[in-house]
């Protein structure tokens, strides 16, 4: 039953039957389930609106406003870095999943503190190594699921818990914040914009520093190489990449290695985000690979691989950190926190059963 | 269900996916009543307790083999719905949300009506039942992968559970439930009521999926769900009940865990307790693609991680070192399947 979303190619146009002569808003209906970059928009704009409009009634603890929402971008630095490093491993398919991206941005954090904190190593050699380590990792990874044939849920699984427990083990459970790594909370501050920043809010530094790069490479390496051709296509049809003589392998051990490198990057944000390089940042509460998955499929990734885009996933960081940004306003106290446990789960289920529905009545989102 | 789809590669095993049951008069349509991998996880388990034995002269005594025991249970117990889940060629990552759930309902109930022990359990298998036919329902006719609503629901489980916690923990939990416990109230002949409740539960799980046609037929929709459909296999009533059954034990681990604590019970109860049941499960040797595996390997695993993670402690090493070689262990377990399914391909 679920053969559809594997079939369907992503260049191919959704099989139509001819000419298109629906009603107007039937045809919305289809744009908004088949463009997913659609509805992402809509669904931004509503979740914009209602704040602001519950800001102006005053129903809000403190002002949504341009500012707020700036400064709350600095939580979709690590978010969106993390689903590019899913859209990554998810594209590439059977059953493709990084469930140890988390405990990789502990680990590589670990060894980024003990570099800069502890060793005084130069902050972009140990940037650079740190990433190096994720990559490492990452390619721990590849090598389990894409050689030796692995269950990607099965070696994440594997390398989560192994990471998780050697970032805690390695510093004797103890978190390395010495005053190098406490300036490095400098990296996450707000900055003025150049030119246009006079007339825009303050933006977090490391959009531009970590983000913007990450989304820029992850979209030039999907859509203008050969290499990120071929992710679709094994994502697409294993069996049919390997027999038009892809090197199916490597390409699929590719894939995990970068989700790795990016995470060790995550690492080096989340250490100045904390000001602290934390044993357990990427694994404490429900961890940082959920909310990454999430982000990815409701950013209209198929979990069946083959399908989703880099646009997809950055709009659907943005719908999360803003929707949580709100309700964090709106309620009091700790209430907030386990309000967004529920939007973060509504809105996986629903993009789930969306992209379900999708796939059955229009033959995929795209 | 799809992840027989998202797996164009050759299939992992010929051997390995067992047909729908054929007529009775043969017997050879069965697997073996214990596995190779079963054997080996034995033999793991008896050397790591002997080595242990002989390491620290504390570990073989009643006194710490019995708290071993109670300690694997509801590992094992929601193991056992976790391998039903598994062998339909699905995934609950669910369950330490939903204990988190049944357990803070069933803790609020003791504690504001002083419930009886029947009714306390009740209680928390009813509760698990309807997480789990939540589940259910969205995977068998949502038709959305396992995984993705799951983690979704575990938000929402989440969110139901803090909720109803309300203040930080619940306070003064009566012993009502100390018939699963630690103590010697929880005991007969020596030997844990949680655990032997296990065994009794997982014996007859195991019979049901190896001798009845209806447990036949969850293989036959993990192995291939069309197939099966074509059959005349009620697929979506099967997935329905699998993931349903897992909540109802789900409910009774979370009276287990009740009972194991203290008089007070926090927020952090059950989590990252799903992790550990797909470890178990995926160590006894059942194929997370579906269509394989036992609830004998998924006790073996069980016992074999929460073995690890006292052994660990009792050797004085970092107790968070037990994690590491939970992770060694499936890679070692899976690995060894994965060549063994090779080698069978090209012999």
């Amino acid at each position: 039953m679920s053969a559809a979303p594997a079939v369907t190619d992503t260049p191919a146009p959704a099989p139509d039957n001819g000419t298109d002569r629906r009603s107007a808003g039937a045809r919305i209906l289809r744009a908004l389930l088949t463009q997913r970059i659609a509805l992402l928009a809509v669904l931004i704009a509503v979740v914009v609106v209602t704040f602001f409009v519950m800001d102006s009634g005053g129903y809000l603890t403190a002002a949504y406003d341009f500012d707020y929402m700036s400064a709350s971008l600095i939580n979709a630095v690590p978010l969106a870095m993390l689903g590019l490093a899913e859209l990554l491993v998810i594209l590439s398919g059977r059953g493709g999943i990084d469930l140890s991206v988390g405990a990789t941005v502990s680990l590589a954090g670990m060894v980024f503190g003990f570099m800069y904190g502890e060793w005084g190593w130069p902050l972009w050699i140990a940037i650079v190594l740190t990433a190096l380590f994720g990559a490492l990792l990452g390619a721990v990874n590849g090598f389990l699921v894409a050689y030796v044939g692995f269950p990607a849920l099965i070696a994440t699984l594997a390398t989560y818990y192994a990471y998780k427990s050697l970032a805690i083990v390695v510093n004797d459970q103890q978190p390395i914040s010495t005053p190098a790594i406490q300036r490095l909370f400098s990296l996450s501050r707000s900055v003025e914009l150049p030119v246009i920043g006079a007339y825009i809010p303050n933006v977090p530094l490391g959009i531009f520093t970590f983000l913007l790069p990450t989304g820029v490479v992850v979209w030039l390496l999907l859509n203008r190489t050969a290499y990120g051709r071929r992710v679709y296509a094994i994502g697409t049809n294993d069996v049919a990449a390997r027999w038009s003589g892809q090197p199916v392998r490597d390409s699929r051990f590719k894939v995990y290695v970068y989700a790795g490198l990016i995470s060790g990057l995550v690492a080096v944000v989340t250490v100045a985000q904390f000001a602290s390089a934390r044993p357990d940042a990427g694994v404490s509460g429900s961890g940082m690979a959920l909310p990454a998955i999430t982000i990815a499929v409701l950013g209209g990734v198929a979990i069946t691989g083959g399908i989703g885009r880099v646009a997809g996933v950055v709009l659907a960081t943005l719908l999360v950190v803003w929707l949580n940004a709100g309700i964090l306003l709106a309620f009091a106290g700790n209430e907030g926190s386990q309000y967004q446990l529920l939007a973060l789960g509504s809105v996986l289920v629903f993009a789930a059963l969306l992209n379900g529905l999708t796939t059955r009545r229009y033959g995929g989102a795209r | 269900m799809s992840v027989g789809v998202a797996d164009p590669r050759p299939d992992p095993g010929p051997t390995a996916g067992e047909p729908t049951p054929a007529p009775r008069s043969r017997g050879r349509v069965l697997p073996p009543p214990v596995s190779g991998q079963e054997l080996v996880l034995v033999g793991v388990i008896a050397v790591m307790w002997v080595i242990l034995a002989l390491a620290t002269p504390a570990f073989a005594t009643a006194g710490s083999i019995q708290p071993l025991l109670v300690s694997t249970a509801p590992i094992a117990l929601v193991g056992v719905g976790m391998t039903i889940v598994i062998i339909t060629g699905g995934i609950d990552v669910s369950v330490g949300a939903a204990i988190m759930v049944c357990s803070v309902i069933t803790a609020k109930a003791l504690v504001g009506h002083g419930l009886s022990l029947p009714v306390a359990v009740l209680l928390a298998v009813v509760t698990g039942a309807v997480l789990g036919a939540v589940n259910g329902i969205l995977i068998a006719y949502g038709r959305v992968h396992a995984i993705i609503i799951t983690f979704g629901t575990a938000n929402l489980f989440l969110f139901l559970g803090l909720r109803i916690f309300g203040s930080s923990t619940v306070n003064g939990i009566p012993s009502t439930l100390a018939f699963f416990g630690r103590g010697t109230q929880g005991r007969t002949l020596g030997i844990p009521h949680a655990f032997l409740l296990t065994l009794a539960i997982g014996a007859l799980a195991w019979w049901y999926l190896r001798h009845t046609a209806g447990g036949r037929h969850f293989y036959a929709v993990g192995g291939d769900a069309n197939a099966a459909r074509l059959a005349g296999v009620r697929v979506q009533r099967r997935v329905l009940l699998a993931y349903t059954v897992t909540g109802v034990l789900v409910g009774l681990a979370s009276c287990f865990v009740i009972a194991q604590g203290t008089s007070t019970l926090d927020q952090s109860v059950g989590t990252g307790k799903e992790l550990a049941v797909i470890a178990a499960v995926v160590i006894g040797g059942t194929s997370i693609m579906g269509g394989r595996g036992s609830v004998l390997g998924t006790l073996l695993g069980a016992l074999l991680v929460q073995t690890v993670t006292s052994g660990v402690t009792q050797l004085g090493w970092n107790s968070q070192l037990s994690d590491l070689f939970v992770g060694v262990f499936i890679i070692v377990a899976v690995g060894a399947d994965l060549l063994r399914a090779r080698a069978r391909r090209t012999a």
